[in-house]
């Protein structure tokens, strides 16, 4: 085939895949804006819950002891196991844990657990993934399986978590970049790969891919690519085969101006040292600790039946009233609610009158 | 207001809509621009409320791809937001389309201009499948074409990413007069070269100017096939004949040259058009190496998108647009996105499964049930 030809657009220097996707644009981030991140937010949603607390008994907040970044943190770290078990008891793909795991991990990049708590988020962000990842299951099947869990549980929170997303659906896996180098590095003649190989092949992804779900409790996918994530758990099971298939595409990628230097290999180890040391479920005691302080902490607005719940259901109510009236009146009162009625449009299945109070 | 909402907020107040241009049973479409730079845009609103499993997976599907894919080939997905039980996807403006192009009997299409549009048909589906993606619902009114003539892909409500082997997918894809034969046979494992028989299809269409394998039902579909291009042979088509819905023909038909039909069509063309209709899917052309296909390097070259063939409704329409700018006529009711002529014949999917794997009209019917094939 020849090389010049003018068409797919001649993109100056190839550009992975990987760096056109939403994921590498929008969710990357270094150790310290990670960090920053997550205390902002933390600092902010305390500022508004102090406030709300404030607005209705003056002095309540004095004696709250709000949740820092850490300890949000941690609770959703515990969350990302729960939705493990999850996805164990209904037999979900891979993907879909991946990819549910991913959602609420990013969901509380934009939110606070102070708002809205992991294990509801959890069940809503696996629902939806099994709906990205083309697994879907009828919202029926799948609260009757969960206990205490209505429909609604589940639907009211979708939007939000979608929003928080930015609408973003598509992740990128390292379980899938790990699957591929298992399958390329076993066509290769890497000289330290044992005769028999093919054998103990799958024992060796096996176990790589235990590393690869640990390093779903840690960072590691806000801040390394999926590919390095799971060339690092490679390099746990089989370091000496990661290390020459490393070598190997060097080799290959010889002409090209991406030389894979000591950058990567760098990057693997912090990789791997993420993975042994923060890859692991939290303790079970200090989340309890976290959850019941939660308790006490959480926006007031959003307890079900608070005073400051109602006062803001109150509020929404009395707006979506004035804009009600606002609509009465602009479609003109007094008319004879029987005249003109035969020149209407017949009700369609899409209310498309009903739109431009979106508001 | 949380973070989130607010940042929802802040992204409607970019987008104005303007007024309603179409509706299906699920989306309504509205016309409208972008408030900073007054660049006109498509707004579809789908309803989500009354979807009782949540986010309907067409619309997830349309937005999981188009948020991923950039390319001048294929639609862009400007933004998402959210308003009470709506979701509103801001799209690119683009005002026809490829079936209605067809269907304008005023137009004549230079082999020139056939060219245009199968290049960037193919620049589109290969930039999919080179994302692993495939579209499953390649047709003419797929196909939209912007003011300036870019042609681009449309509809991933159908979309997915291409299965790990072993992995089953469906079979109920594609509309009818489209779908590839493996696809009619019920083979559940399948990869890019069913959206590379549409594009065939869509080729053949573009050059008869009526649509070229138009079966009446499933069943007939094949048949219609292989009396166009002769019943497949066990050598040509390894295995088909074990696919779970093959039954033995009644009859056998011979193969004719695609040269009897195309009669004006030159070499290159049908050559490129019988590499796209090739009934072993694995033989089948890709779309990497379509666009390396003599065809597109033959005299005469593709015409510049700008010069291609355009709808006068469509013409009229810019101009009246463009006067209603000018005296901001809000009266004005000509059709915006992608209206089709009163009465034109939809290409629609029949079978129930489809109606099930399609739940909300992705492609918005501006002539309501108009007559199906």
């Amino acid at each position: 085939m020849s090389v010049d030809s003018p068409s797919p657009a001649p993109a100056p220097p190839k550009k992975p895949l990987y760096e056109a996707s939403t994921q590498f644009k929008h969710w990357r981030y270094s150790q310290e804006s990670l960090a920053d991140v997550r205390s902002k937010l933390n600092e902010a949603a305390v500022a508004v819950i102090r406030q709300t607390f404030e607005a209705y008994e003056p002095g309540s907040s004095s004696n709250v002891s709000f949740l820092n970044a850490n300890e949000e943190h941690l609770l959703v770290t515990f969350y990302v196991t729960r939705i493990t078990q999850l996805c164990g008891h209904f037999r979900f793909p891979e993907e879909v844990e991946a990819t549910a795991a991913t959602y609420l991990k990013r969901f509380y990049l934009k939110n606070t657990v102070m708002d809205w708590h992991p294990k509801n988020v959890m069940l809503t962000a696996l629902f939806l993934a099994t709906k990205t990842t083309n697994n879907p299951i009828s919202l029926e099947a799948y609260t009757h399986n969960i206990p205490n869990t209505s429909p609604s549980d589940v639907l009211d929170l979708e939007f939000l978590i979608a929003q928080s997303l930015g609408f973003e659906f598509a992740v990128w896996h390292a379980h899938r970049a790990l699957w591929g180098i298992c399958l390329t590095s076993a066509l290769q003649q890497l000289p330290s790969i044992p005769p028999d190989y093919a054998k103990s092949q799958s024992s060796v992804y096996d176990t790589a891919l235990n590393h690869v779900r640990a390093s779903r409790l840690t960072d590691a996918e806000f801040l390394y690519t999926p590919s390095q994530i799971a060339l690092a758990a490679f390099s746990l099971t089989a370091p000496e085969i990661a290390q020459q298939w490393l070598e190997s595409k060097q080799t290959l990628s010889e002409s090209s101006p991406t030389k894979i230097g000591s950058g990567v290999l760098g990057s693997i180890e912090t990789i791997k040292s993420i993975i042994i040391n923060a890859g692991q479920r939290p303790e079970t005691e200090a989340v309890r600790e976290v959850d019941r302080r939660l308790r006490l902490c959480k926006n007031p607005e959003k307890v079900v039946g608070s005073k400051a719940y109602l006062a803001r259901k109150a509020e929404e109510e009395k707006k979506a009233e004035e804009r009600r009236s606002r609509k009465v009146a602009s479609t003109g009162e007094g008319v004879d609610p029987f005249g003109d009625e035969l020149d209407q449009p017949k009700p369609s299945l899409v209310d498309y009158d009903d739109d431009d109070d979106d508001d | 207001m949380d973070a989130v909402e607010r940042e929802n907020a802040d992204r409607q107040k970019r987008w104005a809509k303007e007024q309603k241009v179409g509706e299906g049973t699920y989306a309504v479409v509205y016309r409208g621009r972008e408030v900073a730079t007054n660049r006109k845009i498509a707004i579809k609103k789908i309803k989500v409320g009354q979807f009782k499993d949540g986010l309907d997976m067409s619309a997830i599907r349309e937005v999981k791809y188009l948020r991923e894919l950039k390319h001048q080939n294929v639609i862009e997905l400007l933004d998402v937001f959210s308003s009470k039980t709506n979701l509103n996807l801001v799209l690119e403006f683009l005002d026809s389309d490829l079936e209605m192009i067809i269907k304008d009997r005023s137009l004549v299409f230079l082999p020139a201009d056939i060219k245009s549009w199968m290049a960037m048909t193919f620049r589109g589906l290969e930039f999919c499948h080179r994302n692993h993606i495939l579209h499953r619902d390649l047709k003419p009114n797929n196909l939209l074409t912007a003011a300036d003539g870019q042609l681009k892909l449309a509809d991933f409500g159908l979309a997915r990413d291409f299965a790990d082997p072993g992995h089953k997918m469906t079979c109920q894809v594609i509309t009818r007069w489209y779908r590839p034969p493996e696809l009619l046979l019920n083979a559940r494992y399948y990869g890019s070269a069913v959206d590379i028989w549409s594009v065939g299809c869509i080729f053949a269409e573009l050059m008869l100017r009526i649509p070229y394998l138009a079966g009446d039902s499933d069943i007939n579909q094949l048949d219609t096939i292989f009396r166009a291009l002769g019943t497949p042979t066990e050598q040509e088509w390894p295995g088909h004949t074990k696919l779970p819905n093959w039954h033995q023909p009644s009859t056998t038909y011979p193969k004719t040259p695609l040269r009897d039909l195309f009669t004006a069509a030159s070499a290159d063309a049908l050559n490129l058009l019988g590499k796209c209709l090739v009934y072993e899917p694995r033989k089948r052309i890709s779309a990497l190496e379509a666009l390396k296909h003599p065809y597109f390097f033959a005299i005469p070259f593709p015409s510049h998108p700008s010069k291609l063939p355009k709808c006068a409704a469509q013409v009229a329409v810019r101009a009246a647009e463009d006067a209603e700018q000018a005296n901001i006529d809000q009266n004005s009711t000509g059709p915006g996105v992608r209206a089709a002529e009163p009465g034109s014949r939809k290409r629609k999917l029949n079978s129930p499964e489809e109606f099930r794997a399609r739940s909300i009209a992705r492609r918005l019917d501006f002539a309501k049930q108009a007559n199906s094939p």
